[in-house]
């Protein structure tokens, strides 16, 4: 167990820019997710703590060590790879007892290496598989045995590359909400690179967004999901996308260009050029008080089940809503939206401000 | 219009594949030739040996001398001390370019630096400089090295003809091996040393394997250095063969054809035990591709 302390890390590869002065800390036995688009730098931020890539400026600490440009198997780290990265030739026990039998994990005897791979097989349901070879397995049953690999030692910290996304939607769910229980996973610090905002929402105590090699913003789910540092973050969680909607401040109002909204400024917004952000499920149907309303003609109803996904177009612009179905109205009719202030996010120059309920300061 | 109905087993002739088939025969008729002449060339006595016809009475004779158990003529070559000149040259070549070459095609294979590219063409360089432009000066090295018809003299010359071809092969197939694999390992504690053994060594066996045959095959079928740089202590298979030929008395081409014939049996013996290291696809299913 241990915390990661990154400081200032600027990584190239040749002439593309990997990761810029990127700075995390990471508390002792801290379930930390580094989410992002491709590209933005997880995988190497991992493979920089982990001590596989050279870095070019900046600190590693891992528990209070400075770990800058020490070998990686003196790091006491372990690490799932996104490609798996599984010993072909040999079993998946054999794969599993490869960290035992280092001798830089602790020392164990056949026996207790055989009851490690037996707890950690049975929590990832592949006990059945272990005298098979990875090229005799489903890429959903090879990613169970990477993160076997890293489930089965002690280390100072965990690092999982995209761990579940190759498996299929349900069992993606079920090892989402086991993952967190699992008794190594809840005691060790956890570095946890994913692209899939709700396994980052689902998981982390903090998480970090990542953009380009730069973290965006920091800080716990909640946060994230109601107080995004810009529109890339609030645009990088939730399925609708929310919606953006340009306008410009004049004269104590908020309006678009096309005339479909038109909404008192709150007190000390700034004049000239927002974007207002509307989160899908946020937008109900009908008037509310104390709320932004937009009128508009419902262009297309997706049934997702217990709920419509409405595409509403208002003016020049389309506004997504997620409502009940039974509330739902049909393709083509004309409704009323309604968003509560507090939940409409301004945005000025791209940074959040507040909401239309009023200003609000961040502290990322 | 009936469609004929194809019972089981049986094909659909096109005339395309009838003409690719063809050619394809008449090119290993053609390919096959030389050596079906020389197999036959090698059974024909010292009177027949330079007929054009099919017609001869065959015998085993021509054999038996260049194994030198029936010493009528030319018994000053040691075909067979040639034949163990040659198997200990060509595998301690062999394996000296293994043992250097193996952890050279891993470094090339996986670090870049500046001047690496420079570096292996280089190396590769060797192969397609004409052995004749160093043999001058080798020679007189050689003789001042004392390393003039000595087997060691030879292993150690033949490496310019295998370690090329070992470092070029097995580098690719180190650059096909994910350094994740490698990367795993260091993260599972072991260190670069083990890492190498343990995991990236045993996956690239078949082109170690394949490398092994190349190289075995070219160092044995080099002719100009063993011609040049040795006599008659350490003359191998190549040279001896050509000694058959006579020097101004009666060319003996049955003879030469008969050794050129049993030279070629170790070489092919060796293709034929490496056969089964020579499966590709072994790394398959260790990353997702």
């Amino acid at each position: 167990m241990a915390s990661l302390t990154l400081d200032g890390i600027t990584k190239s590869y040749g002439k593309t820019r990997a990761l810029t002065e990127l700075s995390l800390t990471v508390a002792d036995g801290e379930f930390f997710v580094i989410l992002g688009p491709s590209g933005a730098g997880k995988t190497t931020t991992l493979k920089s703590v982990a001590g596989l890539e050279p870095i070019d400026a900046g600190t590693v600490h891992i528990g209070g060590t400075d770990m800058t440009g020490v070998e990686p198997y003196r790091r006491n780290v372990a690490m799932a790879f996104e490609s798996y990265a599984l010993y072909p030739q040999r079993t998946v026990f054999d794969n599993l007892a490869s960290p035992l039998r280092s001798g830089r994990t602790g020392t164990y005897t056949a026996e207790q290496q055989q009851k490690r791979i037996g707890e950690v097989t049975d929590t990832l349901g592949i006990s059945h598989l272990l005298q098979r070879f990875p090229r005799e397995l489903s890429n959903g049953q090879r990613q169970r045995v990477a993160l076997g690999r890293v489930l089965v030692r002690p280390a100072g910290a965990y690092l999982l590359d995209e761990p579940l996304s190759h498996l299929d939607a349900k069992l993606r769910a079920a090892m989402r909400a086991e993952l967190k229980q699992l008794g190594a996973m809840s005691s060790t610090t956890t570095l946890y690179v994913t692209h899939d905002y709700q396994e980052a929402l689902a998981l982390g105590d903090r998480i970090a967004v990542l953009r380009a090699g730069r973290v965006v913003q920091v800080g716990t789910a909640a946060e994230i999901w109601s107080r995004p540092v810009d529109t890339f973050v609030a645009r990088a969680l939730g399925q609708p996308e929310m919606t953006l909607l340009s306008a410009t401040v004049h004269d104590g109002r908020i309006r678009t260009a096309d005339g479909a909204v038109d909404v008192a400024a709150p007190t000390g917004l700034p004049r000239g050029d927002v974007l207002l952000g509307l989160r899908p499920r946020a937008v109900g149907l009908g008037h509310r008080d104390d709320a932004l309303t937009v009128d508009g003609t419902v262009r297309l109803a997706e049934r997702l089940g217990r709920l419509v996904e409405l595409t509403v177009r208002s003016g020049d612009t389309d506004v997504v809503a997620v409502v009940e179905s039974a509330a739902a109205p049909a393709e083509d009719s004309t409704v009323t939206l309604s968003v509560p202030t507090g939940e409409v996010h301004v945005f000025v120059g791209d940074r959040r401000w507040g909401s239309l309920a009023g200003k609000e300061d961040h502290d990322a | 219009m009936a469609r004929r109905v194809l019972g089981p087993g049986q094909k659909r002739v096109s005339a395309g594949g009838v003409a690719a088939d063809t050619v394809t025969v008449l090119w290993f008729v053609f390919a096959l030739f030389p050596i079906v002449w020389m197999f036959l060339l090698s059974l024909k006595n010292n009177v027949q040996q330079t007929s054009t016809y099919f017609g001869f009475t065959p015998t085993w004779t021509n054999y038996l001398t260049v194994l030198g158990s029936k010493g009528e003529q030319l018994t000053s070559v040691d075909f067979k001390s040639a034949v163990l000149t040659s198997v200990l040259a060509c595998a301690g070549a062999t394996a000296v370019s293994l043992v250097v070459g193996i952890p050279a095609a891993y470094a090339a294979g996986r670090w870049k630096y500046k001047g690496s590219e420079s570096l292996m063409f280089q190396m590769l360089s060797f192969r397609f400089a004409p052995e004749l432009m160093v043999i001058v000066p080798l020679f007189v090295i050689y003789h001042y090295l004392h390393l003039f018809d000595t087997t060691v003299g030879l292993i150690w010359v033949l490496q310019l003809v295998t370690m090329p071809l070992v470092v070029w092969i097995l580098r690719s197939y180190f650059q096909d091996l994910s350094p994740e694999l490698e990367q795993a390992a260091l993260l599972d504690g072991y260190t670069r040393v083990r890492a190498f053994f343990t995991v990236a060594l045993p996956l690239v066996r078949p082109g170690i394997a394949a490398a092994a045959l190349l190289a075995f095959i070219f160092a044995w079928n080099n002719y100009i250095f063993p011609l040049i740089l040795t006599d008659s202590n350490a003359t191998t298979v190549t040279v001896a063969v050509t000694k058959f030929l006579g020097g101004g008395g009666q060319a003996y081409y049955n003879l030469t054809a008969a050794a050129a014939l049993l030279g070629v049996l170790p070489p092919l013996v060796l293709a034929l035990c490496i056969q089964r290291y020579l499966v590709r696809g072994l790394s398959f299913g260790a990353v997702k591709s």
